[in-house]
């Protein structure tokens, strides 16, 4: 089967990055059923296994001129390939970004090179006057949210009101908050 | 830039067997891309994987798995992939600058990364007073820019720092050029104080 059965895998990988097909085939024969062996211990399952074994193998091909034998041996340059093919199927999967729950206000766009504003000193205490341009209605919500770090909905039933409520509070202090902080930046 | 402070082995073979969660993992990779030392040991990690590879047990690729792989080959041969050889931290991806106090930004990091985790660039001006803080979990920081002290020791650009969720710990920045760091935190931060609280509420992360 292996047609170059007396080439290392180096030389073989380095044939393949000159464009050399039997070269991965044969490397394709050495190593394929190893990757899938590999991706189904750390976790893959059937058909997503077999796939995603394919797919390291048209990773080699496409990657092989990165291959650089005085570095690596070719088993730890395909492992890296494989283990990272594995990461970025996680990284697909997991859609979900970090968003607090807290997310109520909209991306806008605000540039600015730190050193713009690292001239300007305020004191904490300064800062505190922002609070102070909150009704005590908002104070109170941001009070439960971010100091006693209260769930909306708690908060909703400790004050016995809806949850649209409690979100659109918030959502006009932290909008007054930033005015005021943009201010000052 | 090869710095005073390293992950752990432990860390880095974690980081090495790809099982860090995506974000901690990035923060890793942020030290390892400066520090030789830590690339040659990740490297040899990498290594004894790769000889684990060729052991392990064969898992039968389909019947018809070698001819759909050579058609999804491209025509000609492989080109060779441009290396990215920006700093690392111009190769990071950063939601909008929010400022959360004078002279304070923090920017969250677009990285898949667990709910519950928050992964962020945060830069402070000096003299700027940082929130003592305290984790509820594991936090992973790299110093991208800049300098801090705090009570493990000063860190410079290229250190990397794993603390517990036992820590409560106040960086003071040093020097006179901003400190810029990119954190992995697990759980929820809970900088002491309304304010702080604010601000990482604030800043989405
Ligand atoms: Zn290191």
């Amino acid at each position: 089967m292996d047609d170059c059965a007396d080439i290392s895998d180096e030389a073989l990988l380095t044939q393949i990055a000159a464009g050399n097909r039997v070269a991965f085939s044969s490397l394709f024969g050495r190593y394929a059923s190893k990757v899938k062996g590999y991706l189904i211990k750390l976790g893959a399952r059937g058909a997503a296994a077999e796939d995603l074994a394919q797919d390291v193998m048209v990773s080699i091909w496409r990657r092989a001129a990165s291959f650089d034998p005085a570095k690596a041996k070719a088993s730890t340059w395909i492992y890296v390939v494989a283990r990272n093919a594995w990461i970025d199927k996680l990284r697909r999967e997991r859609v979900e970004l970090a968003y607090r729950d807290t997310l109520i206000i909209d991306e806008a766009s605000d540039e600015e090179l730190p050193d713009d504003a690292v001239s300007r000193v305020q004191t904490e205490a300064q800062m505190a006057e922002a609070l102070e341009l909150l009704s005590e209605e908002q104070k109170q919500v941001v009070r439960l949210s971010f100091f006693e770090d209260r769930p909306h909905s708690e908060i909703a039933e400790h004050l016995s009101l809806p949850l649209g409520t409690v979100k659109s509070r918030l959502r006009l202090a932290l909008i007054k908050l930033r005015a005021h902080w943009e201010q000052m930046k | 830039m090869s710095g005073q402070h390293h992950p752990s082995a432990d860390i880095l073979a974690a980081y090495a067997s790809g099982v860090l969660e995506p974000g901690f993992g990035l923060v890793v990779a942020a030290h390892v891309d400066g520090c030789a030392q830590c690339r040659r040991q990740v490297a040899s990690y990498e290594a004894i994987s790769g000889d684990a590879l060729c052991e392990i047990d064969d898992a039968a690729m389909g019947d018809d798995a070698l001819s759909r792989v050579m058609s999804r080959l491209d025509g000609a041969a492989p080109e060779k992939l441009a290396m990215d050889r920006r700093p690392f931290a111009e190769r990071l991806t950063l939601k909008p600058r929010k400022w959360v106090a004078p002279g304070v930004w923090v920017a969250a990091v677009e990285t898949p990364h667990a709910r519950t985790n928050r992964v962020y660039v945060l830069s402070v001006a000096p003299g700027m007073p940082t929130a003592r803080h305290e984790h509820s979990g594991a936090e992973f920081c790299t110093v991208l820019k800049g300098a801090y002290r705090d009570e493990l020791g000063l860190f410079r650009a290229g250190d990397f720092a794993a603390t517990d969720h036992d820590v409560n710990h106040q960086p003071v920045v040093q020097g006179d050029e901003a400190c810029v760091c990119l954190f992995a935190t697990e759980g929820r931060l809970q900088p002491q104080g309304l304010l702080g609280r604010l601000a990482f509420a604030y800043a989405d992360v």
